[in-house]
């Protein structure tokens, strides 16, 4: 089981982003999400999210789902933003698992269900 | 204030350079509440200096559903009024998360300058490097001294430089709700703009009770039938604004949404890509994200193309000036006119109500009744759900799409972040202090 993100539904409103941080702090904050609106390319119009699993980082782009193993080395074509999140030393999605009224704290919320259960 | 704020209010003075902070007293929200209930209040405290008051709204950036907005309130010299401006995308949300809740800009500075707001630290920086530059040479060069892409920015243009009275305040790189010449307010001072970025925790009273109402409201709103729409076209044509649909789909790339607000009420236009393009463009400007739907219908109006309707656009966000004055006032009807036209535009563009609201936002509901049957009834619904959006910090166009945004759950919702005890006679006596 785990979270299943549709990019082309997200519209970048950071509302996982939000939430996700807010299971970790118990208040309103961006700072210790494992899930991110990318949304570093606003001139473009390019936004997808990020989601830090235990041993993975999933990078849920427009135009497909990227899936990278954490420790193995980057490829070195791909530039990094400068303001890119330090996600991996985030603690990884736990399905919000003492969240027992909500499950999954960004699924709950998102306005366009982008974010399921698989 | 403990909680739903950052507890400061920074207060800077562009001729002497001095730069203060001061506490929120919480007697004062009790008072005031937030948003433009406190920017207002700021004004007439430091109403000898002229100031420009930046805020947020009491709930901006939390779970409550379009939690977006911020606010600029400022004396307008187009208008002579008191104006406020709401600030959208995600700026509204980044000015609190920098550090303050609101910021006062008193005095006027020799030279030009910008401020730089982080992590609940202010500067006056030295702009004369960015004065001449256009909105998104302003904001790329910016987010790349800091070294940040996700800085946010309000900045001004060549027409703010100039004191055009159509000059706007813009965010990032894009046009804004600002119909008041905010923008010539701004360059009167020298003031380029301000770059905020931060990285804060906001404490909530009551936080479990507030995350769980929260989302019981969102769910409200997911059942209302009018988030099967997206973007600015559906708005139009909601609005009985016919063809904009077809007129706009052969440029429409994808809808974004401001900060947890459930319906996308932008709109990006590819105007040299293709607009069915799923990976990132390779061309550094493809095209204009557009917000601002009476300018879009304006320019259609000229009789312009689709693709010219953008370029126009996104002339207009670049210069830094109102793209529906543009519109409506140039006497132009080709895209080489119009955009050598910015600086001999002359008139007026009209201010609903008692002009204390941006005619931006439709004088009337959108996608839902409201139960609203007169022409003086809509124009009070529209001026009082505007003040009590910006006194909670609410997406104002989403504002008059959802009626599941009730003055009951924004006080509820306040009461259980503050952990104060806000009524609606509070409320109301605000909201009669700003309409007058």
């Amino acid at each position: 089981m785990g979270i299943k993100i549709n990019a082309l539904k997200c519209t970048n409103c950071m509302a996982c982003e939000m939430v996700c941080s807010y299971h970790r702090d118990d208040g309103f904050a961006f700072l210790s999400a494992c899930i991110v609106a990318y949304r570093a390319r606003e001139k473009k119009d390019y936004f997808g999210v990020l989601l830090k699993e235990e041993e993975v980082l999933i990078v849920a782009r427009p135009e497909g789902l990227e899936i990278n193993k954490i420790g193995e080395e980057a490829d070195p074509d791909k530039k990094a933003d400068a303001s890119a999140k330090p996600m991996l030393l985030r603690e990884g999605c736990d399905l919000c698992e003492d969240m027992d009224d909500y499950g999954p704290m960004c699924i709950a919320f998102c306005p366009v269900d982008a974010i399921t259960l698989d | 204030m403990e909680y739903l704020s950052t507890d400061k209010i920074l207060v800077i003075d562009l001729g002497t350079g001095d730069i203060e902070q001061d506490e929120i007293d919480e007697g004062l929200v009790q008072e005031k509440i937030g948003g433009i209930g406190m920017t207002t209040y700021l004004y007439e405290k430091y109403e000898k200096d002229e100031p420009i008051i930046i805020g947020t709204g009491l709930l901006s950036g939390t779970t409550y559903p379009s939690s977006a907005s911020g606010q600029i309130t400022a004396k307008s010299q187009v208008t002579g009024k008191l104006c406020h401006c709401p600030v959208i995308y995600k700026v509204g949300l980044e000015i609190k998360y920098s550090g303050f809740d609101y910021i006062v800009v008193k005095g006027k500075s020799d030279k030009p300058v910008y401020l730089w707001v982080h992590d609940g630290v202010a500067d006056i920086s030295d702009a004369s490097g960015l004065w001449g530059k256009n909105v998104w040479e302003s904001t790329d060069e910016l987010r790349k001294f800091v070294g940040d892409d996700l800085l946010q920015t309000m900045i001004i243009g060549p027409a703010g430089e100039k004191g055009s009275n159509f000059a706007q305040v813009c965010f990032n790189h894009w046009s804004s709700p600002d119909r008041f010449g905010f923008g010539k307010v701004f360059g009167g001072k020298k003031l380029k703009g301000l770059a905020f970025r931060g990285m804060g925790m906001i404490e909530v009273a009551e936080p479990e009770d507030f995350v769980q109402r929260s989302l019981e409201i969102l769910k409200d709103i997911k059942e209302n039938s009018f988030l099967g729409n997206k973007g600015v076209g559906a708005m139009l044509g909601a609005l009985k604004e016919d063809g904009m649909g077809d007129y706009l789909d052969p440029v429409t790339h994808r809808h974004s949404a401001d900060y947890f607000t459930p319906y996308a009420t932008n709109t990006a236009l590819f105007l040299d890509e293709d607009p069915g393009l799923l990976p990132e463009s390779k061309k550094d400007e493809p095209g204009i994200l557009v917000s601002d739907i009476y300018a879009l219908a304006a320019f259609k109006k000229l009789g312009l193309s689709v693709k010219d309707t953008g370029l126009a656009l996104k002339a207009c966000a670049k210069y830094g000036i109102d793209p529906f004055a543009v519109a409506t006032l140039c006497g132009k009807t080709t895209l080489a006119d119009i955009t050598g036209s910015f600086d001999t535009i002359r008139g007026e563009v009209a201010i609903p109500g008692r002009g204390l609201f941006t005619s931006w936002c439709p004088v009337r509901p959108i996608f839902n009744d409201f139960g609203l049957s007169s022409e003086d009834e809509t124009l009070a619904w529209w001026e009082r759900r505007q003040a009590v959006a910006m006194i909670f910090g609410i997406q104002p166009m989403f504002a008059l799409m959802c009626p599941e945004i009730t003055e009951n759950n924004l006080l509820e919702l306040a009461n259980l972040g503050t952990g104060l005890e806000l009524s609606q006679d509070t409320l109301d006596a605000v909201v009669q202090h700003i309409c007058g």
